[in-house]
């Protein structure tokens, strides 16, 4: 007679397997460390006009943005679609623990992000915040991370198909990119009230909310009404898009 | 300690008492199973039960219901009624203990790609709170004749090597109960010899086997009790040569029959029916 594992030896197992996974694809995971660290290479020089919390914030949030929709997403579809979760979910353990052991993963991935864009910054653009802004950029990032999650997790909820998800999150990504680079820096005000429609569109987008709020964490002192408004909008959207991802989860694709 | 022992002796047999008891000789029940998906129901109140050293097949054409029946029993989707018991315990109430004792290999491999097939033992081990040193593994893997394959990638295996690891991984924990979909798929006759015999020897040791397949040669050839399922309704259960004498003078199976002798093919052809089912 058998009986069930315990949960941490169970979660173990499953994270050795998905940080060797992670490793054996550790060039997707370069991939998307290399898009913030050329953001902060070819930012170098509006660096001293923007801030170094700007820049900082900018990296970050693309970084996080490839790790939610690209990392986590595309490799959750692929397992799906092979079959990898009906194999382990026929096994002694919690559900919850295969997802948890995926979404650990990731949140290492945060954190190697966060600190080689902290890394590049400092060496290659010569920019620098305080030790409380760096504490803080890492704890924003990892509230950030979770927008991006969720959102990934929505994607796989409402796509069964492994190949539309992966172009779907492609598009998502270069989306975001668009809001960050123009969003961000065109002047919206010279279109009028179409480009303050637009710009607030920005601002409270997921990608304008979460930089925002990694660029306070790395600066508290310009915390205002506003940033408050920006992290209960992360988040929001980090509650609403993991409910609805995981409502929506089928863990087969067929 | 002397006392001790003798309490564990007790209390153990007392406990396989009460299991045998409870179980009624069968480490797997299913009993008035339902299983729909939307409105279509794909599972019509299966009943059937599998003991202990026996290998039980559920043959059926595409579409009938078997595979329904065996993600039902192996938790994977939720019954709209029925009753299924794993030794001794509901999947539906104690779904985690019901799956510690049952092994599974599914019907496709399914695997992290990125794994070695050493890490993937290991994994699995560990799901089932074993742990495996390095030694073990590498015996493991002599033992089904794959000692060289321990660092290679699971998709690297030819399709018969990929099924020895797979029934391998799916017994790690000795389960009681071990469910096999359509095992033998795309092997070619000696790895199928092989598996046969696998399973025959786990036949030996007093597991019981819920076995799907296609393959009548093989229903015939290791299966102890057939259970043939169409329309998501069980419409026959016994053994082989039972069915095919029961149902040699049906005119539906001499019909089928191809070379006069009536064959466990000709008798599921026969009730069945012989269109081609997508």
């Amino acid at each position: 007679m058998q009986t069930i594992p315990s949960t941490k030896d169970s979660l173990m197992a499953l994270m050795r397997a998905d940080f060797t996974t992670q490793w054996r694809n550790r060039r997707s995971a370069i991939m998307a460390i290399l898009v913030p660290v050329i953001i902060l290479i070819s930012w170098k020089g509006i660096a001293e006009k923007t801030g170094a919390a700007f820049v900082l914030s900018n990296a970050i949030s693309f970084g996080l943005t490839a790790i939610g929709l690209m990392g986590y997403a595309i490799t959750i579809a692929r397992d799906r679609d092979k079959g990898v979760f009906q194999r382990l979910r026929v096994s002694p353990i919690p559900t919850w623990t295969i997802m948890m052991s995926r979404i650990s993963v990731q949140l290492a991935m945060i954190l190697i992000l966060t600190l080689v864009v902290y890394v590049v910054g400092y060496n290659v653009d010569k920019i620098s915040i305080s030790p409380i802004g760096y504490l803080l950029g890492f704890f924003a990032a990892f509230i950030g991370g979770a927008v991006y999650l969720g959102l990934g997790q929505m994607i796989v909820g409402l796509i069964k198909n492994a190949e539309t998800v992966n172009s779907t999150t492609r598009l998502i990504f270069f989306f975001f990119i668009m809001i960050g680079v123009f969003g961000e820096l065109a002047p919206f005000a010279d279109m009028g009230s179409f480009g303050k429609v637009l710009s607030y569109i920005s601002k409270y987008s997921p990608y304008g909310t979460v930089r925002r709020i990694l660029s306070v964490a790395m600066e508290p002192s310009k915390w205002s009404p506003e940033t408050t408004i920006s992290l209960l909008a992360t988040i929001g959207y980090a509650i609403i898009f993991s409910t609805l991802g995981i409502k929506w989860f089928r863990w087969n694709s067929k | 300690m002397l006392w001790v022992e003798i309490l564990n002796r007790i209390s153990s047999n007392a406990y396989s008492k009460h299991m045998n008891n409870q179980l009624n000789g069968s480490i797997l029940s299913v009993e008035g199973l339902n299983v729909f998906y939307g409105n279509f129901q794909a599972v019509k109140n299966v009943s059937f039960s599998v003991k202990g050293g026996e290998i039980f097949g559920l043959l059926g054409p595409n579409g009938a219901g078997k595979t329904s029946t065996l993600s039902a029993v192996e938790g994977l989707l939720k019954p709209a009624s029925g009753k299924i018991t794993v030794a001794g315990h509901e999947v539906s109430k104690d779904p985690l203990l019901a799956r510690a004792n049952m092994g599974v290999q599914l019907q496709s491999t399914n695997f992290q790609p990125e794994l070695h097939v050493e890490e993937i033992i290991r994994l699995y081990a560990g799901v089932h709170g074993l742990k495996l040193e390095k030694e073990r593994i590498r015996q493991i893997l002599a033992e089904i004749k794959l000692e060289d394959a321990a660092a290679k990638k699971f998709g690297q295996l030819s399709g018969g090597q990929q099924q020895r690891v797979s029934l391998v991984i799916a017994l790690l924990h000795e389960p009681q109960m071990v469910l096999l979909d359509e095992p033998t798929t795309g092997l070619d006759p000696q790895s199928r010899r092989q598996l046969w015999e696998r399973m025959e020897a786990l036949r030996e040791k007093g597991h019981g086997i819920l076995l799907t397949t296609h393959s009548m040669e093989e229903a015939e050839a290791v299966c102890d009790r057939i259970a043939i399922i169409d329309h998501g309704r069980v419409i026959e259960v016994d053994t082989p040569n039972a069915l095919i004498d029961k149902h040699r003078n049906d005119e539906a199976v001499i019909k089928a029959s191809r070379k006069g002798k009536i064959t466990l093919e000709d008798v599921f052809i026969g009730l069945t029916g012989t269109e081609i089912r997508e």
